[in-house]
């Protein structure tokens, strides 16, 4: 592999990590409050992008408009979902929403069969594709549009939980959930908002993905859900910051994987990186130091 | 005393509902069985359609049946075969192998056929082929191109394209009239029929002294091939051979094209089906399939001809697909072996059957070899045009 085509395909690694990392903030920011592993996140990821694919064929809509739709609308879903399927189980044990969650995540990958079968559906082309050429790579239009996206999310992501109240009721809130309930925060508010925005992160990675790979499927949640909690487990779950780095980290190490013919392995890839990670670093690359609470 | 009421009640209730069941199933049966014997007697040639009509592949066994009616109509029209008139005995196993075996077994015992046509699927023609062996009942598939057919017996055979007999054709074709020099050749590690062509393929292609530049795997179900086009389009190569599925041809043709890369892609019918263009769209326009038929009015010989005027007449204008005509081929085959041979025992007309040799169907010339395999000519090579398949030319076999 020479030097111009190994740079192209670390390209392709980090548009691919962009959209890893746009799952895995949902999963790290759910984590960080309530310590439950989101299942249903990679199925808001699916349905946001078949949002996107409606918004687009049926209603005419431009990208912009497509994609914002498909972010409203899943906020609305995941806040619905932690309404229904696990704020009733908060005090319960912490198995008991993990179930609930599997549970939500195999009830919507079935909905969607039933609606649109399990054949990918093609996403319509919004954007006239075109591309550059910056010196030795090539980027098409798709990629620095996702890229750029991805990048504009995450730093208003960063903004709001460093900046505005209700981020800083969210990191209060991760820190210790009582103490803040305690304090006066209004921890369901906290942890409503935390789902609404996790999901319509996921919903903007689940359009872009659709409009990168001209496909969505039911089933695409499944992988890019794993890899996505792959992704989230190697930055430091519960770390904002590493959510992002572990995606655009996966992102390049399977497309390499991939370009070297590995591409019967490229799953495990992620959870082989995994391992090594966590062997050396227990809490992921960013995350914090495990708390001994006396 | 309650609990042992309801229990009571639910027995009750499973008896009668076996009772019901078991009446009407045996009902059924002994309306049929008489039926099936006087047939017999009169003296008709029964050949069995062994496919589905209903579930995931009813568009095969369809099309199968409507190409044994058409044939049996065209031979009874002419007075049938020795005096006796040809009758097709349907079934449908609704697409499943257990249902495929219960149906052969049903068409040798009950209906007493002498050849059964079928299945048009590989998986059923192997699991319904030991029963006809054990028979000694013909069983000619319409449709099974996978490996471990004909090996079953002696009295199995298929009239279809083998990609064996294709790919080689095909790239002879791409290296001297398309002129290649170098492809790229892309296998779907998880799918044993594009391992299976990609070795048939790149034997061909050091036959024909055609270079492979650039080789990568996929998977079924990949949506993502940035990776993999980034690795060959530095290459630059001629083509791209693709042995995989439709839906994953279409996106991987998408991703080349996004990417800039010119070069057109061939593979076999994995790739036939409306849904390549659905997922490829303008980026597969000019991509190349083969197959064992294809209705081409303007360049079809005599009696190829002829069988789409007719299929066409009965079918709302429709052009047949391959199914049909391999169907209609498959009774002609075995009518011609029950000529040959003068009588309609299997044990004797099988024989004959395997002696086939340049003979002239709606599909195209079939010998069988020695080994019952059948060699097809020609194959038909088709061309995505403007969201259609045409046919672009068809490849003589020698």
């Amino acid at each position: 592999m020479d030097a111009s085509m190994l740079s192209q395909q670390i390209l392709n690694g980090i548009t691919l990590g962009a959209t890893y990392a746009l799952i895995a903030l949902g999963y790290t920011m759910v984590y960080g409050i309530i310590q439950l592993i989101n299942f249903a996140h990679g199925e808001i990821y699916m349905v946001g992008a078949f949002v996107g694919v409606l918004m687009v064929t049926v209603f005419q809509q431009g990208l912009l408009f497509s994609l914002a739709a498909a972010m409203l609308a899943c906020m609305v879903m995941g806040v619905t979902i932690e309404r229904i399927a696990y704020r009733p189980l908060r005090r319960s044990t912490r198995l008991a929403p993990l179930i609930s969650a599997i549970g939500v995540s195999i009830f919507l990958q079935t909905l969607m069969t039933k609606i649109k079968g399990p054949q990918p559906v093609a996403f319509p082309q919004v954007i006239n594709d075109a591309l550059y050429k910056i010196g030795p790579v090539e980027i098409s239009k798709v990629q620095i549009l996702i890229l750029i996206v991805a990048s504009l999310l995450m730093a208003t992501l960063h903004f709001i939980v460093k900046y505005v109240k209700i981020g800083k009721a969210m990191r209060a809130a991760s820190e210790d959930y009582d103490t803040a309930a305690l304090m006066g925060i209004n921890v369901n508010r906290v942890i409503s908002f935390t789902f609404a925005i996790g999901s319509a992160l996921a919903a903007a990675g689940g359009v872009l993905v659709g409009l990168y790979f001209n496909s969505v499927s039911p089933f695409m949640g499944v992988s890019a859900g794993l890899k996505a909690f792959c992704a989230a487990v190697l930055g430091g779950i519960g770390s904002i910051p590493g959510a992002m780095l572990g995606g655009i980290f996966l992102g390049v190490a399977e497309t390499l994987g991939i370009a070297g013919g590995f591409d019967m392995y490229k799953d495990a890839i992620a959870f082989t990186l995994l391992i090594i990670v966590l062997l050396f670093r227990p809490t992921g690359l960013l995350g914090r130091p495990i708390q001994r609470k006396v | 005393m309650k609990k042992g009421k309801l229990w009571l009640l639910l027995s009750l209730l499973v008896i009668t509902a076996m009772l019901l069941t078991g009446c009407g199933g045996g009902g059924g049966e002994e309306k049929k069985a008489p039926e099936g014997e006087k047939a017999a007697e009169g003296g008709d040639i029964k050949i069995g359609f062994l496919g589905a009509k209903t579930g995931g592949h009813a568009a095969y066994g369809v099309e199968t049946l409507k190409g044994m009616q058409m044939a049996a109509k065209d031979i009874n029209d002419a007075g049938g075969i020795n005096g006796k008139k040809i009758v097709i005995v349907e079934e449908d196993h609704g697409s499943k192998v257990s249902e495929g075996t219960t149906v052969t077994q049903k068409l040798i015992t009950r209906d007493k056929v002498v050849a059964i046509v079928g299945d048009p699927t590989t998986g059923i023609t192997k699991a319904a082929a030991p029963i006809a062996q054990q028979n000694k009942v013909v069983l000619l598939s319409a449709g099974a191109v996978g490996t471990g057919v004909v090996e079953i017996g002696d009295y199995i055979f298929r009239d279809t394209l083998l990609d064996a007999v294709a790919a080689p054709a095909v790239t002879k074709y791409l290296g001297e009239k398309l002129g290649w020099k170098k492809v790229a050749v892309i296998t779907s590690m998880n799918n044993d029929y594009s391992v299976g062509l990609t070795k048939l393929f790149k034997e061909a292609l050091a036959a024909n002294k055609i270079e492979i530049v650039a080789e990568q795997s996929i998977q079924d179900g990949d949506q993502n091939f940035a990776a993999q086009v980034t690795a060959i389009k530095g290459k630059n190569p001629d083509g791209i051979i693709f042995t995989g599925y439709y839906t994953e041809g279409g996106l991987f043709m998408k991703e080349a094209r996004k990417q800039g890369m010119k070069a057109v892609m061939v593979g076999g019918d994995g790739l036939l089906s409306d849904v390549l263009m659905k997922m490829g769209a303008e980026a597969v326009e000019g991509s190349m399939v083969y197959c064992g038929f294809a209705a081409d009015e303007a360049k079809a010989g005599e009696k190829t001809k002829k069988f789409i005027e007719a299929y066409k007449a009965g079918n709302n204008n429709v052009l047949p697909d391959m199914f049909s005509a391999q169907g209609y081929d498959a009774v002609m085959l075995i009518a011609d072996a029950i000529k040959a041979a003068g009588s309609d025992v299997p044990e004797k007309f099988r024989a004959e059957l395997a002696k086939t040799k340049d003979w002239n169907g709606v599909s195209g010339t079939i010998t069988f070899q020695e080994n019952r395999e059948p060699i097809k000519s020609p194959v038909f090579l088709l061309e995505v045009k403007e969201g259609k398949f045409a046919v672009k030319d068809t490849v003589e076999v020698k």
